[in-house]
């Protein structure tokens, strides 16, 4: 579904100190499965997730989306594919919007609002009704057993369980690639079991996983169905 | 030259503009050379960022260009008290040989301006850069229209001194007279005043069939254009009569003074902007079919088509008005 030719992102280029994060990476993730990249800090993971999930742009290189849903632009059919980086912003929002959830290393939940209002936050600029949007956070959020959290402030939970709740919010949109960014740094080993456990579930369900991780925990599961190994920006392994 | 807060606004804007234009446009012929949706080179993303650049510098500066031409108007009949002869922007204009010239100028600019706008609009709606090379050979005729505009606008500026003899709008828009502005003044009310109103009924009906069909987006844009120039025609031959409620007076710019409401100003706007509107639907019409436009281009010209009825309306009722409630009939 994921297709990279060539990605290459250099920060400060032209400038004295130019850094090449990502370096020629060609690269196809396929559809329904679970890609870990893995690799040392500074090998250029987080960088990649970033030009993959429409947040940043590459040097040069092309990212397609293949077979993409019915809903992304009405420009486009179901099943049709679009090359990203070349998008316009207004298109690559929307792109984002749509087909990727994310899940941050720190979860970036928002103090001083609800759970639900956390998890809610993602629709809003979609216009979709209110009712059916919280309808849907609800229902995300007691699938993952945070039911009786509903009202809570993010700031009472715990550290799983503010995870939990950065998932579901990734899946308010109803996304087709859920992207995670180290997901487990801040988990102990049976959280961190309970969350490889929970994207098995979602490639169960047709999702597209990538994750970013050199917890062994992640890269070394059998839900992993694929391991790419990154080194200075390169990729140095893959089966 | 007279220092004048209008004519140094003018100045400074015209090169501002022109600067500014200067510099899309060496971007717009790296673009027009280098553009390769296909390849992912790093000059090809480069070119990429660079279309971002260049889509806030020009609506920025076209924008400016617009507000221009109707300050050049305003401070053109501001200024008619500082030469002999003048009575308003008519006589001003005709102080320097310089003055029609930057005047039609800045006309032509405003409506190539349009189109590319218009362009530049719909090529926004498309995700894969659907009018980048019509938009960007566009913007590379506009360049030197818009330094010529400024050449003809700076030498009509600076070129002025009081107390210079000039002509009138009598003498300029009268009958019996020399020149074009004369022979529009002479055109029959009689002929004129059918003429003008089939324009605007065939104009209604092709914007109606456009409408339904989406059909004849082409002799739409011709007859607005059309209703254009029937439009200034028939304001110096008839409407300008009932206006100034005499029947020899047929000067298009005393319209735009104090003692008529200002009038000239949502005339001539809704002339000019139902004019770019007008010609927009046909300028979009080749690119229909192109996938990523199939779906939001029909509806960017349905707008542009009742933004162009609306303001042919506009031009009509107001004129109607003035008709109907002069002590005048012809």
């Amino acid at each position: 579904m994921i297709e990279l030719v060539q990605v290459v992102k250099t920060f400060q280029a032209g400038l004295a100190t130019p850094f090449t994060a990502v370096d020629g990476v060609s690269l196809s993730i396929p559809e329904a499965q679970i890609t870990v990249l893995k690799g040392p800090s500074g090998s250029g993971k987080t960088t990649l997730l970033t030009l993959i999930g429409c947040m940043a742009r590459p040097t040069s290189g092309r990212i397609h989306l293949h077979r993409l849903p019915g809903n992304v632009l009405p420009q486009l059919q179901a099943g049709d594919s679009v090359e990203i980086t070349s998008l316009p912003e207004r298109f690559l929002t929307a792109i984002r919007r749509r087909t990727f959830g994310f899940i941050f290393q720190q979860f970036n939940l928002i103090r001083g609002i609800s759970v639900l209002e956390n998890v809610m936050l993602p629709a809003y600029p979609t216009g979709e009704d209110h009712r059916s949007v919280e309808a849907r956070a609800v229902q995300r959020l007691e699938s993952l057993g945070l039911g009786r959290h509903l009202r809570a402030s993010v700031e009472r939970l715990s550290g799983g369980e503010a995870q939990r709740v950065a998932i579901a919010r990734a899946l308010i949109n109803d996304p087709t690639v859920l992207i995670a960014d180290e997901p487990t740094a801040h988990l102990d080993s049976r959280l961190s079991e309970d969350f490889m456990a929970l994207m098995g579930q979602f490639k169960a369900a047709g999702k597209t996983l990538l994750i970013t991780s050199h917890d062994p925990i992640v890269h070394g599961s059998p839900l992993a169905d694929r391991v790419v190994e990154l080194r200075d920006g390169q990729i140095v392994a893959e089966p | 030259m007279i220092q004048h807060p209008g004519i140094l606004a003018l100045l400074l804007a015209s090169f501002l503009v022109s600067l500014l234009l200067v510099g899309a446009g060496w971007q717009g012929l790296r673009i027009l050379h280098g553009w390769d949706l296909k390849s992912g080179s790093e000059g090809q993303l480069d070119l990429e960022r660079r279309t971002y650049l260049v889509s806030t510098l020009v609506p920025f500066a076209l924008v400016i260009h617009f507000l221009s031409l109707f300050l050049f108007i305003f401070t053109a009949d501001n200024l008619h008290t500082q030469f002999v002869g003048a009575m308003c922007a008519a006589g001003s204009l005709a102080v320097n040989p310089f003055g029609y010239p930057a005047l039609l100028a800045n006309i032509a600019v405003c409506l190539v301006a349009g189109m590319w706008l218009i362009l530049h609009r719909a090529d926004t709606q498309g995700y894969d850069y659907p009018l980048i090379r019509p938009k960007y050979t566009l913007l590379l005729g506009l360049v030197p229209l818009v330094l010529l505009e400024t050449w003809l606008q700076t030498r009509y500026l600076t070129g002025l001194k009081a107390d210079v003899m000039t002509s009138c709008c009598g003498s300029l828009f009268g009958h019996g007279r020399q020149g074009f502005a004369a022979e529009l003044a002479g055109l029959p009310p009689r002929t004129m005043q059918p003429a003008f109103w089939a324009t605007f009924m065939l104009l209604g009906l092709a914007g109606l069939v456009f409408l339904r069909s989406r059909k004849g987006a082409r002799l739409f844009a011709l007859l607005s254009l059309g209703f254009l120039l029937m439009a200034v025609a028939s304001l110096i031959s008839f409407f300008c009569l009932y206006i100034y409620a005499l029947p020899s007076h047929h000067c298009p710019f005393c319209l735009l003074q104090r003692e008529y409401g200002f009038v000239g100003y949502p005339l001539y706007g809704s002339l000019l902007g139902g004019g770019i509107t007008g010609l927009g639907v046909g300028a979009l019409a080749p690119f229909r079919t192109r996938k990523s436009l199939v779906v939001t281009l029909p509806g960017l010209q349905a707008k542009l088509a009742w933004t162009t009825l609306a303001l042919a309306a506009l031009f009509t009722l107001v004129v109607g008005i003035w008709m109907a409630m002069s002590p005048l009939r012809l």
